[in-house]
């Protein structure tokens, strides 16, 4: 039996890597990448602890988790059109270059 | 036997070095690639967690659709070739501490915190979800449809050709 800490280490886990990536990464698709794979991270939580909290009406992590994946599905899709629309506008996929809304 | 700690941290690995491998791959489709053999993982991960509809759910849209948006988006832009520093920021030597430290402190803070740790699988099944998705949690599943039409159309617009 694996107790619950262990999922939430995971988790953390793969929420630092993501981070990381967002952070240490210059293309705007691979941080999108990354910010999907926090996401998931966030999912493991919610899964585990509605899996190991006493509860009276069990259920609802794993409800709220199919609403994260509708969201997360909305976010890659707009973030990736962001993505493509920069691109045909510069022709250069860097975040460090975009900098038009600096005062 | 009780083979679930073994399944868990074999997943765990796996799922992990893929991650890492998503943020270290410098061809972006290895990255993509990756990242689908990390979402499998997350799949299986939820598999033990006795949530089998939302390891369905995990692999229809992340490694179904999400997946396949990101690999097109990788298609459609060209991506130099270069050294390290061209991938990467300055900034990445100093995120890497940064980030390690507060996943230490917040893995010491579950340890401390004295969560339940035994698994009750609480997690019920799938004919129970729907009575909750439809029934308790019907406005916000009708407004996140909504959502999803917005971003739809919201992302036709912003990706299309501009025609003057």
């Amino acid at each position: 039996m694996t107790p619950l800490q262990n999922y939430l280490a995971l988790s953390i886990a793969l929420f630092a890597i993501g981070a990381w990536g967002v952070l240490s990464r210059r293309n705007v698709i691979l941080v999108v990448m990354c910010i999907e794979l926090m996401m998931n991270s966030i999912n493991i939580a919610l899964v585990a602890f509605s899996n190991y909290s006493p509860s009276p009406a069990p259920g609802r992590g794993e409800v709220f988790v199919f609403f994260i994946f509708a969201l997360a599905a909305a976010e890659a899709a707009v973030g990736l059109a962001i993505a493509i629309a920069l691109y045909r506008l510069r022709q250069r996929l860097s975040v460090d270059e975009l900098d038009e809304m600096k005062g | 036997m009780d083979f679930s700690p073994i399944a868990f941290y074999t997943i765990s690995v796996i799922t992990l070095a893929c991650a890492v491998g998503v943020v270290m791959f410098r061809e972006l489709i290895y990255s993509a690639l990756s990242m689908v053999a990390c979402f499998m993982g997350v799949a299986a991960i939820y598999i033990l967690l006795h949530a089998e509809l939302v390891a369905a759910a995990q692999v229809l849209i992340y490694v179904g659709a999400i997946s396949i948006l990101v690999i097109f988006a990788i298609m459609l832009t060209r991506h130099p070739k270069g050294d390290f520093w061209l991938f990467f920021h300055r900034q990445s030597v100093w995120a890497l501490p940064v980030i390690v430290i507060i996943a230490t402190l917040l893995i010491a803070l579950v340890a401390a915190a004295g969560f339940n740790s035994v698994d009750l699988g609480q997690n019920p099944s799938d004919e129970a979800i729907a009575e909750l998705l439809f029934n308790d949690y019907a406005f916000p599943f009708e407004l996140v449809s909504l959502v999803l039409l917005v971003a739809m159309v919201g992302a036709i617009l912003l990706a299309r050709k501009e025609r003057r």
